[in-house]
């Protein structure tokens, strides 16, 4: 059996921590000792095994959400050191929020499926209620003749910065499909812009959009 | 100590991006999150054995790491540096959860072990049974892993995962070389109790 001192020998010796005299002495007592050469083999077998399948380096799910997150943080940080800003909630922590999304589409999915498209549509038709999960925002809305669109507005989010990209739709009308238990939303031109449906908790979840092209 | 990877011709270096940083551009600090998420990450999940916890203890290391940047004297690499963190982040947690590597294996911290070890098997001609093998071997050492305590998990992943020298190990600990040595001593002792069938034909 080895003594501690002879363990921390082979530990050295495997973990490339000897220095050259040591290395070679080391490996002639390998040569002698077929039990500690046995014993080597295998902690070096393991040493490979580990280093195989423990990668150093793993894609991380979400990257991109990933890095938006801190972003996200480090946006509340600096808003906590501003008084002015301090009590206002990021929309990036809205934006995290999938449920958000497809809470807000569904919104307009109801709004639009009140909506006659034959009948000029009246200010606070559209929208029957609205449901915002922060009561540090406010949500109202109102329909825009010049836009001929139902406007929602949500006071109390920070300042989308100027490099995100936002992208819009002019939905004009949805469509339920009962089998599927889907609603699809379309833009003016008649094209579908997203599937959305309800997940086992009666959740919305979007299922599908189409890229946006400006 | 862990090496950054090698830096891609043209990519902005580092030492510049930590200085942007300091001035408080958090563009700069997205570039450096993006070039070692991947590490970071795998750092985290490697202890932690959960992808949900792994993915908020990598992204928790890097606000540190942000809140900590004016005082970073740039007297070691940003990866090192950032390394430290980490490992102070998921050993903190690893305290406050109080888990213990005698404690009974849970399966449902490792559902997702057979893809992960699946990932560690080289893509291509390997044949069937040869891949399967492989990727049973990467789940029995995912978790034969969490068995060990977090002592013992921490320095064996330095060691083995990160490539750290002993010294480097002691001092990410901190910790004597002594016991960096006692450590994976015993760590090793363990995995080749737990994977000893995997091995009896090398006997």
């Amino acid at each position: 059996m080895n003594t501690p001192t002879e363990d921390h020998d082979l530990l050295r010796w495997l973990d490339g921590e000897m220095s050259a005299v040591e290395k070679t002495a080391f490996e002639a007592r390998l040569e002698t000792e077929p039990e500690l050469k046995s014993e080597a083999e295998l902690l070096q077998r393991l040493s490979l095994d580990l280093r195989t399948h423990l990668p150093a380096e793993m894609p991380v799910p979400y990257a991109d959400f990933f890095n938006s997150q801190i972003q996200v943080r480090l946006a509340q940080e600096e808003n906590r050191q501003s008084p002015t800003l301090g009590s206002r909630a990021s929309v990036f922590q809205w934006l995290r929020l999938p449920w958000l999304l497809t809470s807000a589409a569904a919104m307009i999915a109801l709004g639009l499926a009140l909506w006659a498209p034959s009948t000029a549509p009246q200010a606070g038709q559209l929208v029957h209620s609205i449901y915002v999960p922060s009561s540090s925002i406010q949500a109202r809305s109102y329909h825009s003749e010049e836009a001929r669109a139902t406007v929602l507005v949500l006071d109390g989010l920070e300042e989308m910065p100027a490099d995100r990209k936002i992208v819009g739709f002019n939905l004009m009308h949805s469509e339920v499909d009962e089998a599927l238990a889907s609603t699809t939303l379309y833009d003016g031109e008649g094209k579908a812009v997203a599937v959305m449906s309800t997940h086992a908790k009666s959740q919305p979840v979007l299922l599908t959009a189409a890229p946006h092209t400006p | 100590m862990p090496a950054p990877a090698a830096p891609d011709p043209g990519e902005v270096p580092d030492i510049d991006l930590v200085k942007r940083c300091q001035a408080g551009d958090t563009r700069a600090f997205d570039v450096l999150v993006g070039r070692y998420r991947g590490r970071i990450y795998a750092m985290t999940y490697h202890m932690i054995q959960n992808e949900t916890e792994a993915w908020d203890l990598a992204q928790e290391a890097f606000i540190k790491a942000w809140r900590a940047l004016p005082s970073f004297k740039m007297d070691s690499a940003f990866y090192t540096w950032l390394y430290r963190i980490t490992h102070n982040v998921v050993y903190d947690w690893l305290r406050k959860k109080k888990i213990q590597g005698e404690g009974e294996f849970d399966d449902s911290r490792t559902e997702h072990r057979v893809a992960a070890g699946a990932e560690a098997v080289p893509h291509g001609d390997l044949p069937p049974d040869t891949a399967l093998k492989n990727a049973e071997l990467g789940k029995r050492i995912q978790q034969a892993i969490s068995k060990l305590s977090p002592e013992h998990r921490q320095v064996i992943l330095l060691r083995e995962v990160e490539g750290m020298a002993y010294e480097d190990i002691a001092a990410t600990i901190p910790c004597t070389l002594g016991t960096v040595m006692s450590r994976l001593f015993y760590a090793r002792k363990k995995l080749q109790e737990l994977l000893k069938d995997c091995y009896e034909y090398a006997h």
